[in-house]
């Protein structure tokens, strides 16, 4: 059972169960707990392969026993966010915790993860259950619906859930490349059905220099 | 109680005469009324003897005297600062941590080393927190500084407590700690969780636990 102590501390209240977490999180326990390294971009044989292409540097661990254990990282704040079998896109620098049943994973994200310095490919956790989120600052979430499409900042986003296309915007033109921009030359556009989660905080990412 | 929190990164002294605060130097913000700050040579309290091992534990924080009749703001670096009560009781808190507390507390060094064997001569070397730890005891308040917010976890008799070292801010109570070690050959060819190293506190009492790995 997930629940927030406060907004940067994240309590995770086990009996004999486990939870996937973010290597190095661990902040206290009480009871019994083992701590077990997995690693990122799935499970198996294919994940394994994944790890290696991708170079998605996801190192997860596995916390199981009885007692409560509690994560946070770097004092970052924490949001929760409840799975009914769909599935969370989210920078693996943005994971801290899921429960042990959903499944994770890495997606090809395209050319956005170039301009954020990030990767192409991003991690995915899927199932029924709960996961935590971290972002710089308190995260809002954003829907989006067919009439309402969104565009994010690669800097602020920080991940999405739902049946969303993502595409890659560049707002660089003649201008921006002789010194004129507007600071805002990349963007990343959401359709269709979901929500997406967004710091107030900006990573540095190439596309800010520009 | 002579601190009084303001939001979560400052706090608000009141002195009155005859009464002494003891602060991290530099960690004034703002003051009204007739306050004096001093520097204190010899960091705190306990005369020259106090000093000098103060100075071989390098647990040598400068601190400075308040004095007067005013109220004053402290906080430092953006630090989260949280305010501790002591009746009658010992806090163990790292000298780097401690903001302000009041001069009704005494205030030494301890050697934690002692606690834990060789583990805990290897703990400070682990987790880049001293082997000497200050210690304030008696009456009074204590304002101490964390990154991110600070909860507390109860240590009872059946329910030790582990905290990551880097994690931990301070406990009270009476509490025995120990660094564990949950390193098997796996982790030695780097298979390890991140989570090798361990603080265990057992005994009765509470500790504090910052919702970060990063020390001040």
């Amino acid at each position: 059972m997930f629940r927030l102590q406060g907004s940067k501390v994240l309590a995770v209240d086990m009996t004999q169960d486990a939870v996937k977490a973010k290597n190095g999180s661990m902040v206290a326990y009480d009871g019994e707990m083992a701590f077990k390294k997995l690693s990122g971009g799935g499970e198996g044989i294919r994940g394994m392969v994944t790890r290696r292409i991708t170079g998605e540097q996801m190192t997860v661990m596995e916390v199981r026993g009885q007692g409560t254990c509690w994560f946070a990282d770097r004092a970052s704040e924490i949001t929760l966010v409840g799975l009914q079998g769909d599935k969370l896109y989210v920078e693996s620098s943005n994971f801290l915790a899921a429960d042990a049943g959903l499944r994770t994973g890495t997606s090809f994200t395209g050319t956005r993860g170039a301009s954020q310095g990030n990767g192409l490919f991003t991690t995915t956790i899927e199932g029924h259950g709960q996961a935590a989120i971290m972002s710089d600052g308190p995260a809002v979430v954003l829907r989006v619906s067919a009439q309402y499409p969104l565009t994010v900042d690669p800097g602020a986003y920080v991940a999405h859930q739902g049946n969303l296309r993502q595409s890659f915007q560049s707002g660089v033109t003649f201008r921006t490349l002789f010194g004129e921009g507007g600071g805002e030359a990349f963007q990343i556009r959401f359709e269709g059905d979901g929500l997406v989660y967004v710091q107030p905080s900006e990573r540095n990412t190439i596309a800010g220099d520009v | 109680m002579a601190f009084e929190e303001i939001n979560s990164k400052m706090v608000r002294a009141t002195v009155a005469p005859g009464q002494r605060l003891f602060s991290q130097r530099g960690a004034m913000l703002a003051y009204q009324g007739e306050v004096s700050f001093t520097p204190n040579l010899r960091g705190g309290q306990g005369g020259v003897m106090s000093m000098i091992g103060r100075r071989v534990a390098n647990e040598d924080t400068p601190l400075m005297t308040v004095e007067g009749s005013g109220t004053v703001l402290f906080g430092h670096g953006g630090h989260h600062v949280q305010v501790i009560n002591l009746s009658g009781d010992t806090l163990y808190v790292e000298a780097d941590r401690l903001l302000a507390f009041e001069g009704t507390l005494e205030q030494s060094t301890v050697f934690l080393g002692s606690q834990g064997g060789v583990m805990g001569m290897v703990r400070g070397q682990v987790s880049g927190q001293g082997l000497f730890t200050t210690s304030l005891k008696g009456h009074g308040s204590v304002a101490v500084m964390a990154h991110g917010g600070v909860f507390e976890v109860p240590i009872t008799p059946h329910r030790p407590v582990r905290v990551d070292p880097q994690a931990y801010v301070a406990h009270h109570g009476d509490v025995r700690n120990k660094l564990s070690t949950a390193l098997g050959w796996r982790d030695m060819v780097g298979r390890g969780s991140g989570e090798a190293f361990q603080l265990e506190l057992s005994g009765s009492g509470t500790v504090f636990v910052q919702a970060s790995e990063e020390k001040l």
